[in-house]
């Protein structure tokens, strides 16, 4: 047996509690979203057949559309708030040195880890004054403003990366700092941009505690909240019907992110932590 | 560097900063203004109350509980993800077949929702139904169901499992990146001079991994002691309150019971923890970056 045959044994065996572990989850959520209606109740592993119209019927029976519609609509809405605020930040502080620098890092550091749940009370009354409870534009303010912390960091890290001499060269053509921002380290920070805006957006498709909160009618729930709510305190739970949303909430932003991980480890620098 | 314009700066940060700050700094007054008033159930203040819901808070035996599960959640999950992710880094850091599949694996429970996650292990715990009960059947491991969100017995320790599932694929990021920061060259050095893998591992491995350790220690506590879907969506606390950690236990004192008053208290109380965690983590980031 070759060395590396006898590593990749062992490597697997080692493994193979977590493997199983892990994608146990995923078993039972693809097999209960395929099971016909009458065998969801039966604990078997392979359905008699494969139930597709779940997937048609689960969109009305758990009001899939609003409530994804909501979802888009903060996720975009509270990105574009912090991206468009981020980015002169993060610029500002990566191309110029002024006193309140260090300090700006620290802060970020510390929004950074903070968890909206200790604050949620003090969120809550702020909603209540702004007369936005039950609003989704309440959702897009508090995750527009808690990501910023998060989307300066990532963007700070990657312009960090983007060279100075292009920006220097159109000064001395002649340009503003202005039109060289805005004609030469843009463009070049769009995958950056890009990048940035997807996770944001990931985390605000994600989120539960503020969303649960602050939306008590069903006209304004996202996702995760519509889909916790045909769990939760409920006699009877159409549990193909609750697996199938979930599925089709869940993979596709699941498959965007396990594409761009890489770029999340590396912007945070967890990964460069030397 | 530019220095014409020295304002310039401020004003391009001044956006971002005002508004990260106010949702912060907005709420934390008014949890300092409602920790220290009377407060009725529809959060009118009725005057001054000085530190009676903080004595409150301290008073409940639910709050007792509920920190005591508290510590043992952080615990239970920082260092059972610890545990279990030193040596997957380990593994997939080795060059073996199907590496690739193994990382994708590993990595998966991070690109999924937590919520979403806590929402179909409630379903596979059923009792009747769930598949988990059927699988340990089938494995002959179990002959009658267990109810497994039913009883805090078992449903406290299978939350914590479920949590260190999900930390896990963070926590082997760390961890690989730690690993390829170690020059292979040690390791050539420790094989010429005919030390073993154990010596090896504990004289240039472990020590040299000590950093990454600190940063996923401290950084999964912040994370765990803020968890809520996990317990929420599998239990919301229950039965009786019997799985209640401080932030369902806070939840439930604000929105269900109407105590907003003590809710508030004990929030200002995390965040102040919280906050000596976080600096913390600030001190061993920049010594780290220092070195």
């Amino acid at each position: 047996m070759s060395a590396k045959l006898k590593r990749t044994v062992i490597a697997w065996a080692v493994l193979s509690p977590l493997v199983v572990v892990t994608l146990f989850p995923f078993a039972v959520m693809l097999i209960t979203a395929l099971k016909p209606p009458t065998e969801v109740l039966t604990p078997n592993w392979v359905p008699s057949r494969l139930a597709w119209e779940n997937f048609v019927s689960m969109w009305s029976a758990t009001n899939f559309g609003p409530a994804l519609w909501n979802s888009i609509y903060v996720g975009v809405l509270s990105t574009a708030i912090a991206i468009a605020v981020s980015i002169p930040f993060a610029y500002a502080l990566n191309r110029f040195d002024f006193g309140a620098k260090g300090f700006l890092r620290q802060f970020l550091l510390v929004t950074q880890m903070l968890s909206p749940i200790v604050l949620v009370i003090g969120l809550f009354r702020i909603a209540a004054a702004l007369g936005l409870i039950d609003n989704v534009n309440s959702v897009v303010l508090v995750y527009g403003a808690f990501n910023i912390a998060f989307t300066v960091w990532m963007l700070q890290s990657y312009f960090a990366t983007i060279p100075r001499d292009l920006e220097e060269a159109a000064w001395l053509e002649g340009a503003s700092h202005a039109s060289a921002l805005v004609r030469v380290f843009l463009p070049l920070a769009v995958p950056a941009i890009t990048v940035t805006a997807i996770f944001s957006f990931i985390q605000a498709w994600n989120e539960f505690v503020i969303a649960l909160t602050m939306l008590r009618r069903q006209e304004s729930y996202t996702l995760p909240i519509q889909i916790f709510s045909l769990v939760a305190g409920r006699y009877t739970v159409e549990w193909h019907h609750v697996m199938a949303a979930s599925l089709v909430a869940t993979i596709p932003v699941a498959i965007i992110f396990a594409w761009l991980q890489r770029y999340l480890v590396r912007g945070l620098g967890v990964g460069a932590v030397k | 560097m530019q220095r014409t314009a020295p304002l310039a700066p401020y004003a391009l940060v001044m956006p971002g900063f005002l508004l990260a700050a106010f949702i912060v700094l907005w709420p934390l007054y008014q949890l300092g203004v409602i920790s220290t008033s009377e407060v009725n159930r529809f959060g009118q203040l009725r005057g001054f109350a000085g530190l009676e819901n903080y004595v409150a808070v301290f008073t409940d035996p639910d709050f007792i509980g509920a920190l005591w599960r508290t510590l043992i959640w952080t615990f239970g999950i920082v260092f059972g993800a610890l545990a279990v992710s030193f040596p997957v880094a380990m593994i997939l850091h080795e060059d073996f077949y199907g590496r690739g599949v193994a990382r994708v694996i590993v990595m998966l429970p991070w690109a999924v929702s937590i919520t979403m996650t806590a929402i179909v292990w409630r379903w596979a715990l059923n009792g009747e139904s769930g598949m988990l009960n059927s699988g340990l059947k089938n494995l002959n491991i179990i002959d009658t169901n267990i109810q497994w969100l039913a009883q805090a017995a078992t449903a406290f320790p299978v939350q914590i499992m479920i949590g260190i599932l999900v930390t896990v694929p963070f926590t082997v990021t760390i961890f690989l990146g730690g690993l390829s920061s170690i020059s292979g060259d040690l390791y050539e050095a420790a094989r010429l001079e005919g030390s073993s893998p154990l010596q090896t591992f504990r004289k240039i491995t472990f020590p040299l991994m000590r950093p990454f350790v600190n940063i996923a220690v401290v950084l999964n506590t912040i994370y765990v002691f803020n968890s809520f879907p996990i317990i929420w969506a599998t239990t919301q606390g229950g039965p009786a309150n019997s799985t209640d950690i401080l932030v369902t236990y806070l939840y439930k004192l604000g929105f269900r019971f109407g105590k907003l008053g003590e809710a508030s208290a004990l929030s200002l109380m995390m965040f102040a923890l919280l906050l000596a965690f976080t600096i913390l983590y600030v001190y061993l980031a920049s010594r780290e970056v220092r070195e």
